[in-house]
């Protein structure tokens, strides 16, 4: 078992704090993705988790041990870096057996170990190379094969994938994921790209500024954001966030003014006065165009035709604008003005301080 | 065209310096190749005609110089590897070991730099001749070892090396030993070829120090006891002989510039990469 | 539970691991540093202790005396002409060394193989050892069967005792020198050049700049760092001069070619007089302190 459990934990560098009390609770064998924008912590995070950078403050549980001053090689972690980190003047197969070299690992279970790792990596041809000799691609899943002959508890992944082409990304990404689901270990994953959180995690954790904004599955923290950051951060093209007024406010419903229209939403509207100053947050693909009245009205002014869809990008009288969807063969110009309704249950509002509002559901129970 | 002309006129210049630069050099060669009689008669001429291997024989035969070949090939060959190991443990301690103190001692390390051979040489001989360690091996190189140049060139190197190298070996459980020996050292495999060779060069050519502290024969290097020669033999009895020897001495440096003339640029360009 | 072991990482952060850091932080340094405290910073402070001595290089006699070596040394006139020599040889020395490596590099900074040739033949020389090079020189310079002698002869001169001449004894061992050791100023210009964009220089083409123009507007200026560094590293170096002078000329005729070092090294090992001669060697070392300090400071205010 190696849930992975962090209580307050907390990073200074001198006087400066960049992890601000991060509580975190792991379970065995899930997919983890760290996610945020650059310089919020993650690494900081997943390295303190590996031993490689002292804990401030707080602890690390792995497997229930607390782990704080544990060497990092003995925590039963492995780690894949973003520039590979192999050994320039090893050969693939003796990068991969170091580890299990140096803790004495009889021969014969390291040459199966690793003999086993480069089949399921299909880098068997690799072994007698050195590093030079080899692609970023392969380098890549070198780095892999020495994380995982060593068997170990958690797999630390920081933006493996970040150096490699588009195409050969988007593969890895698949094949990581069911490397995963093959192996009996706990997965934490940093990368900045909020694709690869989404492809690949059970449970993503949001960070900015050294603070966790929201933990959740991939679709929770899609369709819940539970701040205007995460809304922003988490999607592509970003979620549509406007300031708005509420106009009217109950126990389970709340209507706010939007340029051109009056959108209503299921959310608990009990805190809220009329005029109230909130955010309204929508998905392009939950905004259509309409014949009739929607509840925006702007002008076209720009269009992105992807093939199996078209973005638009509108922009209401007041000058606040938005993007929605439409269909790939999207008979709309630049210059159209356009009326987008809102797709029913969907939409968010966020309070003034950016949090969202509890949904109307919840309220009621 | 004018510009590859005078390209074309410094080429041919260079070319005619370059062998007056040479000329000292081939005439010694030239002359340790001749014999004694017709040396007395003229030493004019580059080519050696008529040419004899005598000089080389004799030298090898009556002198001392196949001694001082050995010493100065243990003295290089002891100051090379013992810098080696020194500079590159203690370049790693200052370029990846967290300990307090570290910038403090640093500093006075290289606070040596600024301490020139010469404002040492009489303390230091008195020091060792209190230990009663003058005409041995210990005492030609150990003084040697005391250098920061070699600190200085490793820890710049090391630091040089990417952290996560080591993060990785730590993550498989490699002690600082083992990291140090098993991932550092074969990385600066360039480094230490370049700091080998300059130290090889100089500990082969050094000369102040072991013409204070071998002040026995059998314990010269042959740089200094191709000095001894300078005064002993009058230059009209044994030319060749001379010759040969200075020959002889420089051989084993021509070789190794031939062979490693690659890092010795390399080299060059460290120290003024500052 | 939880709270007390949560403070308690608190109040002693990674102090297993710091310990463990700094035990092998000393224990990597400790055998350089054996070395370095016993062979140079102990026989430093020794050479000034010594300076304040009258201390005999054998036996057992040393009384202190103050500064009365220091006082002695002002009055010395073999002091003062070994000085005087000194700052002459590396006055001449290090600016032609400077120059020479200078010329060559710019001459032989190209692609050609033949560029390549003729780079190791003039960086060749410095290779060779003290030695090797009095005594090829020693040869060269001998005026009956020397070098330039037969040359001399030749075209009907007379040929000159070079070594042996109170005019010529210091230019020849300038020649000696330069022949010596200007490979190495050569290669240092070198790879100043080599970190000279080349769009610098496609630029000045575009703007049909005149070879002289290139040199004077962007080549030297580019070379100012360099050129700093190879006239310190040249001064230092030919202020300790000492086997060119001891081999070739015993620091002969009339003293005219005897530096402070080999000042230095009679003092001690000829004379037996160890105090006085760290005297001179803490002078020695205060004037390349100097140029050191100078070159410190002219390095930082071009950094500015
Ligand atoms: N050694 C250090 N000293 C001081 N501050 C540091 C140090 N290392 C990191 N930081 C700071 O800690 C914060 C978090 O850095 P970290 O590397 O964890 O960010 P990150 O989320 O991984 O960003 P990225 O996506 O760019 O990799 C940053 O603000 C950084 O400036
Ligand atoms: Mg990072």
């Amino acid at each position: 078992m190696a849930d992975v459990l962090l209580r307050d934990v907390r990073k200074r560098y001198g006087a400066q704090e960049v992890i601000h009390g991060v509580s975190l609770e792991l379970k065995h064998r899930e997919f983890i993705v760290f996610v945020g924008p650059s310089g919020c912590g993650k690494s900081t995070l997943l390295r303190m988790i590996a031993g490689l950078e002292q804990i401030s403050d707080g602890e690390i549980l792995i497997g229930g041990r607390r782990v704080n001053d544990t060497p990092p090689g003995d925590r039963g972690v492995a780690m894949v870096f973003q520039n590979y980190a192999l050994y320039p003047h090893m050969t693939a197969a003796d990068n991969m057996s170091f580890g299990l070299r140096n803790i004495g690992t009889p021969r014969a279970e390291i040459e199966e170990r690793v003999a086993a790792a480069a089949r399921t990596l299909q880098i068997e041809h690799l072994l007698k190379r050195r590093p030079s000799e080899m692609s970023g691609g392969q380098r890549q899943r070198i780095a892999i094969g020495r994380a995982i002959v060593r068997r170990p508890n958690v797999f630390l992944f920081d933006e493996p994938l970040s150096n490699l082409d588009a195409a050969l990304r988007v593969q890895m990404r698949v094949e990581l994921v069911q490397l995963h689901q093959r192996l009996d270990a706990t997965s934490i994953y940093v990368t900045h790209d909020q694709v690869e959180a989404m492809t690949m995690a059970d449970r993503i954790v949001v960070f900015r500024d050294g603070r966790i904004e929201q933990v959740g599955t991939p679709l929770e923290v899609y369709r819940t954001p539970a701040n205007t950051f995460v809304a922003g951060f988490i999607g592509a093209p970003k979620m549509n966030l406007l300031e708005t007024r509420v106009t009217a406010a109950s126990t389970g419903r709340v209507e706010v003014a939007l340029p051109g229209g009056r959108a209503e939403l299921a959310v608990d509207g009990r805190a809220l006065a009329s005029g109230a100053s909130v955010t309204f947050g929508v998905r392009p693909e939950h905004l259509r165009r309409t014949a009739g009245e929607g509840v925006f009205r702007g002008q076209v002014k720009a269009l992105e035709r992807l093939g199996r869809e078209t973005l638009l990008h509108v922009t209401g009288t007041d000058g606040a604008s938005l993007i929605a969807t439409d269909t790939g063969d999207s008979p709309v110009r630049i210059g159209d003005t356009v009326a987008l309704a809102l797709e029913p249950g969907s939409g968010r509002l966020f309070g003034g301080n950016g949090a969202a509002l509890p949904p109307a559901a919840a309220s009621a129970a | 065209m004018n510009r590859t002309f005078g390209d074309r006129l410094i080429l041919v210049l260079v070319i005619g310096a370059a062998f007056v630069w040479m000329m000292p050099m081939l005439w010694v060669l030239s002359l340790s190749l001749r014999p004694n009689e017709e040396l007395v008669r003229s030493t004019a001429g580059i080519l050696p005609w008529p040419k004899t291997l005598e000089h080389f024989a004799t030298l090898l035969r009556v002198s001392l110089t196949p001694r001082w070949l050995l010493n100065s090939v243990i003295v290089a060959f002891g100051m090379t590897a013992l810098t080696l190991l020194l500079s590159s443990l203690a370049g790693y301690a200052f370029a990846r070991i967290d300990f307090p103190g570290r910038r403090a001692v640093f500093l006075l390390v290289m606070a040596g730099l600024m301490i020139p051979e010469q404002a040492i040489l009489v303390p230091l001989h008195a020091m060792l001749a209190d230990w009663e360690m003058h005409n041995t091996y210990f005492s030609l190189i150990a003084p040697r070892l005391a250098g920061p140049m070699g600190v200085f060139l490793m820890t710049q190197f090391f630091k040089a090396v990417p952290r996560e190298l080591e993060e990785a070996a730590e993550l498989d459980n490699a002690s600082r030993l083992k990291i140090f020996w098993s991932v550092m050292l074969p990385l600066s495999r360039p480094a230490l070829t370049t700091l080998g060779i300059f130290t090889f060069l100089f500990a082969w050519n050094d000369f102040l120090w072991p013409v204070v502290t071998a002040t026995q024969p059998e314990m010269y290097t042959l740089s200094v006891g191709l000095g001894s020669l300078q005064g002993n033999f009058a230059m009209s009895e044994g030319l060749g002989f001379l010759m040969a020897s200075a020959v002889f001495a420089s051989a084993p440096m021509v070789i190794l510039y031939v062979v490693f003339q690659r890092y010795i640029v390399q080299g060059i360009t460290l120290t003024s990469g500052k | 539970m939880t709270v007390t072991s949560v403070q308690d990482a608190g109040s002693r952060p990674h102090g297993l691991a710091r310990y463990r850091d700094a035990l092998s932080g000393y224990a990597f340094l400790a055998p350089f540093l054996a070395f370095y405290a016993v062979f140079l910073l102990y026989p430093f402070g020794l050479g000034l202790w010594m300076s304040l001595h009258d201390w005999e290089i054998v036996g057992d006699y040393r009384e202190f005396i103050g500064l009365l070596n220091y006082q002695e040394l002002w009055d010395d006139p073999y002091f003062w002409e070994a000085l005087k020599r000194t700052l002459q040889f590396a006055a001449i020395t290090a600016p032609a060394a400077t120059v020479l490596g200078l010329v060559l590099a710019l001459a032989l900074n190209g692609p050609l193989r033949l560029h390549g040739a003729l780079r190791a033949v003039f960086f060749a020389s410095n290779i060779f050892s003290v030695t090797v090079v009095t005594l090829v020189w020693s040869m060269v310079l001998n005026p009956d069967r020397g070098l330039i002698a037969n040359g001399m002869r030749a075209v009907g001169l007379e040929p000159i005792a070079f070594l042996a001449d109170q005019d010529w004894a210091m230019p020849a061992l300038v020649v000696t020198t330069l022949w010596w050791v200007a490979g190495f100023p050569m290669a240092l210009f070198l790879a100043g050049l080599q970190q000279i964009p080349p769009e610098v220089y496609e630029a000045a083409r575009l703007d049909n700049a005149s070879r002289w123009a290139v040199l004077r507007r962007i080549t030297l200026p580019a070379l100012a760092r360099t050129t700093l560094l190879v006239v310190v590293l040249q001064t230092v170096m030919h202020l300790q001069v000492f086997g060119q002078p001891l081999l070739m000329t015993r620091g002969g005729p009339a003293n005219s070619t005897r530096p402070l070092v080999q000042l230095i090294y009679e003092t001690s090992f000829r004379d037996w007089r160890s105090g006085y001669a760290s005297t001179v060697s803490v002078v020695l070392f205060v004037m390349m302190f100097c140029v050191a300090l100078l070159q410190f400071r002219l390095s930082r205010q071009e950094g500015d």
